[in-house]
């Protein structure tokens, strides 16, 4: 059982995340050919206890000078595409360094246990702040500066509470998500793109009166809800960055009375997400993301607030839906106009790797534009360099302008830490709950998290 | 955990009485050998006890630790005394998720053990294909909670509302996962109905430990079904009536997928159980803080055990 954990096959195989229980997960996890054998994935999962308590054999230097190093990449959707990358990087260092691609085990965990991955590659959200600002992750800045990062790409990292001193987080890809709409349906009743929130009112109006479902709602998933029209509304409306500053600056004495608070900020714009959430179809209380691809894929309603990552869902439902995609207009000047972005893929180093050089060596090789420009392409993402190529993909074509221009906001869902349960709260606000006891509440469960 | 702690508390009781036994029997059969206790019965207590020490006491008593710490499950940290559970008290989400989960456990075991009983008592009954129907009972038991969460999902948003609106009942139109006053009713249910199987062997089991005969002079006495139910059955299986209740309230108390398939908490914060949180903290970096949560969660699990443990004792010997 130690033989197996030495050779470094699989460093911390752990049951998977109850978070990764989503279908699309479940699904993609089975589809996946696993490099790990059932007997190994048995005995590691068996030593686990043992392992936990032996904490000594997490060196991997396998014979004849190869390092073994492990790669945390867990986005269900890319886990194929990134395995092959992988396949070809080790074949291009056979002899030197061997990676693994370790698709399902539990960070936190990981890094408790002195045994995180060498190289990780995810999402960039509030999980990982805590890794960074406890100074857990290696100073990266020389891949930073060596790729020539746009900075208001890296200032996204510099959104969340950092590690003095440190580059922590090198930016690999960005997605940016905003209004899908069906074209179609828009031509048919004439409709402009709206770029004032008074033109998307009417907009909404117009096409009710004909008979159309103006906006898909699946208000069921808490998460669709937050990443959707909630931060939509908020990102169109105010500075996020900024509101977040403020806050944080007040320390422990925040609350809902306090001069920067939720209860005093949030409330005109979800006033304003309120009156645009009315013209959701009815019933959307019990649907849920995958009703709302196929329902949007069918034409069912006009607008759908879903990012990027739902369009290849819509396309395999209806191959022929004409899908374009605008930012929420939130105010009267269309120059306020923004997207939001989040870093979906984003390169960390921790300082427990015990293959620093390599992970960074195998790092440089990803950020490489031959293997990034492609990678982003294919997945409907943006690049980070200064000489990223635009996107191609014609559905996505329109946003590129905002990113170009750095109009764009990480969304607010995205920066309270995930204790609070922000994204039920805001389920809560759309599904007739009251707006102002619930932002109450998140002011108190804030000031209650900092006085801890 | 708990179950755990009953496997793990019994050997030991298993030796002692051994120990009982041989000594005193021992000593009056006057036996030659010296007083000791077969090294077998060490043989079997070993893999048990060593795993629990590894597997639950150490990780139990290193969390408790750690709810005394502002710990964030791995780096620095340093101790904030009973800080955590003061705020733990004053935390209003905290609680009403206890006030949630204790609510859909005692219903959800008043619901389990009467759906259990009544086919208990209809599956050990003189009627036709009594195994195959015990087989179709059993079925919801071997498959996992979070598919049958995800079937119910939509049975609950879908099916549900359209039979509802063919056969005119308004207040079903609506999804009931989306009315934050009856998403815990779909809780239940959906509970009660993967665990009544389990529940429904062991009263079938218990079923056949009570005597044919006295069910037949009851008769003679002119009893009802009714009144030997309530006067013969009843007392007759109330130990494993204890055992079902206390089992199910352990398990029910930490409900977690059928709840995160259902509604994950919803709408907004209505059904958000006590492990969810927990779990929630745990993945994020509120490590401490939830370690706390778990050691006043431990507590009252532990002391329902203790009250089954009492109760065992006291009622019938099973």
């Amino acid at each position: 059982m130690f033989s197996a954990r030495r050779r470094g096959h699989h460093p911390s195989t752990h049951t998977p995340r109850p978070s990764a229980l989503a279908p699309s997960a479940l699904r993609s996890s089975a589809s996946t050919a696993s490099p790990l054998s059932r007997r190994t994935l048995l005995g590691t999962t068996g030593a686990t206890a043992l392992a936990a308590a032996l904490s000594g054999c997490t060196g991997s230097l396998g014979g004849g000078g190869t390092a073994d190093i492990s790669f945390h990449q867990s986005k269900p959707e890319v886990i194929p595409y990134f395995g092959d990358l992988l396949a070809e990087f080790n074949e291009e260092n056979r002899g030197s360094i061997r990676v693994s691609h370790d698709t399902a085990s539990g960070l936190s965990a990981g890094f408790a246990r002195g045994n995180p991955p060498d190289l990780g590659c995810l999402n960039y959200n509030y999980e990982m702040v805590h890794f960074q600002e406890r100074g857990a992750l290696r100073d990266v800045s020389d891949v930073v500066n060596e790729f020539d990062i746009r900075p208001s790409i890296q200032d996204l990292v510099d959104q969340y509470p950092t590690y003095p001193g440190r580059t922590s987080v090198i930016p690999y890809s960005m997605m940016a998500a905003a209004v899908l709409y069906n074209e179609e349906i828009f031509a048919e009743h004439d409709l402009e793109v709206p770029t004032t929130f008074s033109e998307f009112i009417d907009v909404c109006e117009t096409l009710e009166e004909n008979g159309v479902t103006p906006l898909y709602s699946t208000y069921g998933d808490p998460w669709t809800v937050a990443q959707g029209i909630m931060d939509y509304s908020l990102g169109g409306a105010i500075d996020v960055a900024g509101f977040f500053e403020r806050l944080h600056a007040q320390g422990e004495d925040a609350g809902p009375d306090s001069e920067v608070s939720f209860s005093k900020d949030f409330r005109e714009p979800l006033e304003k997400m309120l009156q645009i959430s009315a013209f959701s179809q009815p019933g959307a209380a019990s649907r849920y993301y995958g009703d709302g691809n196929a329902a949007f894929a069918r034409g069912d309603a006009a607008m759908y607030f879903q990012g990027p990552w739902a369009l290849n869902d819509i396309a395999t439902a209806n191959p022929d839906a004409s899908i374009g995609i605008f930012p929420l207009p939130m105010t009267e000047n269309p120059e306020d106009r923004k997207v939001r972005v989040n870093l979906d893929l984003a390169l960390w180093i921790p300082e427990d790797s015990n293959h620093p050089e390599q992970a960074r060596e195998l790092a440089r090789w990803l950020m490489d534009p031959d293997i990034a420009d492609p990678y982003n392409q294919d997945n409907l993402a943006f690049g980070v360099r200064e000489d990223s190529p635009d996107v191609e993909d014609p559905r996505l074509k329109d946003l590129q302008t905002y990113v170009d221009r750095a109009a764009f906001y990480q969304g607010v869902s995205k920066a309270i830490p995930l204790t609070i349960p922000f994204e039920n709260y805001s389920q809560g606000i759309v599904t007739g709950q009251s707006l102002e006891n619930t932002l109450r509440t998140l002011d108190e469960d804030w000031a209650r998290l900092a006085r801890r | 955990m708990t179950t755990t702690t009953d496997t793990a508390t019994r050997p030991p009781t298993a030796i002692d009485g051994a120990k009982g036994t041989a000594g005193s029997g021992g000593a009056a059969r006057r036996d030659p050998r010296p007083r000791r206790v077969d090294r077998t019965h060490f043989m079997f207590l070993i893999p048990a006890l060593v795993l629990f020490t590894l597997a639950i006491t150490v990780p139990a008593v290193t969390g408790i630790f750690y709810s005394f710490t502002d710990s964030i499950g791995f780096g620095e940290f340093s101790f904030v005394g009973l800080n955590n559970y003061l705020v733990l008290f004053s935390d209003p989400a905290i609680l009403s998720s206890y006030g949630f989960t204790i609510g859909v456990a005692l219903s959800t075991v008043v619901l389990v053990n009467v759906a259990a009983l009544a086919l208990a008592i209809g599956l050990t009954s003189h009627i036709r294909a009594k195994t195959a129907l015990r087989t179709v009972f059993v079925m919801p038991m071997v498959v996992s909670g979070i598919i049958i969460a995800f079937v119910f999902q939509f049975i609950f948003s879908n099916t549900l509302p359209a039979a509802a609106g063919v056969l005119g009942i308004g207040f079903l139109e609506e999804s009931i996962l989306a009315n934050p006053s009856l998403a815990w009713i779909a809780i239940v249910l959906v509970t009660a109905w993967q665990a009544t199987p389990q529940a429904m062997l062991i009263y079938i089991a218990a079923l056949m430990t009570v005597p044919k005969d006295v069910y037949e002079a009851s008769a003679i006495d002119g009893a009802s079904p009714w009144k030997q139910l309530r006067s013969i059955t009843l007392p007759l299986i109330s130990g494993f009536v204890l055992i079902n209740v206390i089992i199910g309230f352990k398990d029910f108390l930490a409900t977690y997928e059928i709840i995160v398939g259902l509604t994950d908490g919803g709408p907004g914060t209505a059904t958000r159980s006590v492990a969810m949180t927990i779990f929630t903290g745990f993945e994020n970096g509120d490590y401490a803080y939830q370690m706390a949560n778990s050691t006043i969660f431990f507590l009252i699990t532990l002391g329902i055990a203790l009250i089954q443990l009492r109760l065992t004792r006291g009622s019938a010997r099973i």
